[in-house]
């Protein structure tokens, strides 16, 4: 699969619809979310829903670049229903909102993780960074 | 008392270190030191999501697979987080039932950090 260009996140218009991605939440990969963030909570064979979310913006900044300054400002997360480890999740998203201030852009992102059974997580993240002539 | 027990820990630079590693996440600002110090934080910060992961891990134990299959969170990143502070992530009681719980994370000095509001299904 040939990976997307990064575009400075600042520079994507509103609207802009980032490729498809699909990823594995193994089950690896949640404990090793779970031991840097230090949960030892017992979710069974589910994954928490702020790890499916943490590795889809991960999923997304393959696509997207984060200037120096940017700011992670804003999180919305909705569960819509558990997520098993090792679940295959398609990751779909786009600028939703995107607004300029004093030199600064103000971008709003919508995704969406859909594993076998549907939607399982929507998320809004909110960045600041710097714009382009800034 | 909202019946939501507070979650406190605190953030190391290993742990901000395994969090990039685990999320992929490596921008300098976490885990860059010389990088960081020559920003207007003054050195390293935590990942917004590791701090938020408090705020998800409290309200995981408190309602367990309820939080997991309808919990909603809406949450803004006021100030960050630096290696070698203690953090407390709580909870306030919706003033009406099926309300939002008011859900914080705050320092030491008791300075928010991250603050918005949760909610989920209830049965």
């Amino acid at each position: 699969m040939t990976s997307p260009a990064r575009t400075p996140v600042s520079a994507l218009p509103r609207g802009h619809e980032f490729a498809p991605a699909r990823f594995v939440l193994t089950a690896a990969r949640v404990r090793a979310y779970l031991d840097a963030v230090g949960d030892r909570g017992d979710y069974g064979a589910s994954a928490p829903p702020l790890a499916a979310v943490a590795f889809g913006l991960a999923a997304l900044q393959e696509q997207l670049s984060l200037p120096d300054g940017a700011l992670h400002t804003g999180q919305e997360v909705e569960h819509l229903h558990p997520i098993a480890c090792d679940a295959e999740l398609m990751l779909t998203g786009r600028v939703a909102q995107r607004s300029e201030r004093q030199g600064l852009v103000i971008t709003v992102i919508e995704y969406e993780l859909a594993d076998g059974a549907g939607p399982a997580v929507r998320a809004r993240t909110t960045i600041i960074a710097p714009g382009a002539a800034a | 008392m909202s019946g939501v027990a507070p979650v406190t820990r605190e953030v190391t630079q290993a742990g901000v270190a395994a969090y990039a590693d685990a999320s992929g996440d490596h921008n300098p600002i976490h885990v860059d030191e010389a990088f960081a110090r020559g920003t207007p934080f003054g050195g390293t910060i935590a990942h917004g999501m590791l701090v938020l992961a408090l705020i998800g891990e409290m309200m995981h134990e408190a309602f367990g697979e309820q939080w997991l299959a309808s919990g909603r969170l809406k949450v803004r990143f006021k100030a960050p987080a630096r290696p070698g502070q203690a953090l407390t992530a709580s909870a306030e009681a919706p003033v009406s039932a099926g309300g939002d719980y008011a859900v914080r994370v705050t320092d030491a000095a008791g300075e928010t950090l991250v603050e918005g509001r949760a909610s989920l299904e209830r049965a």
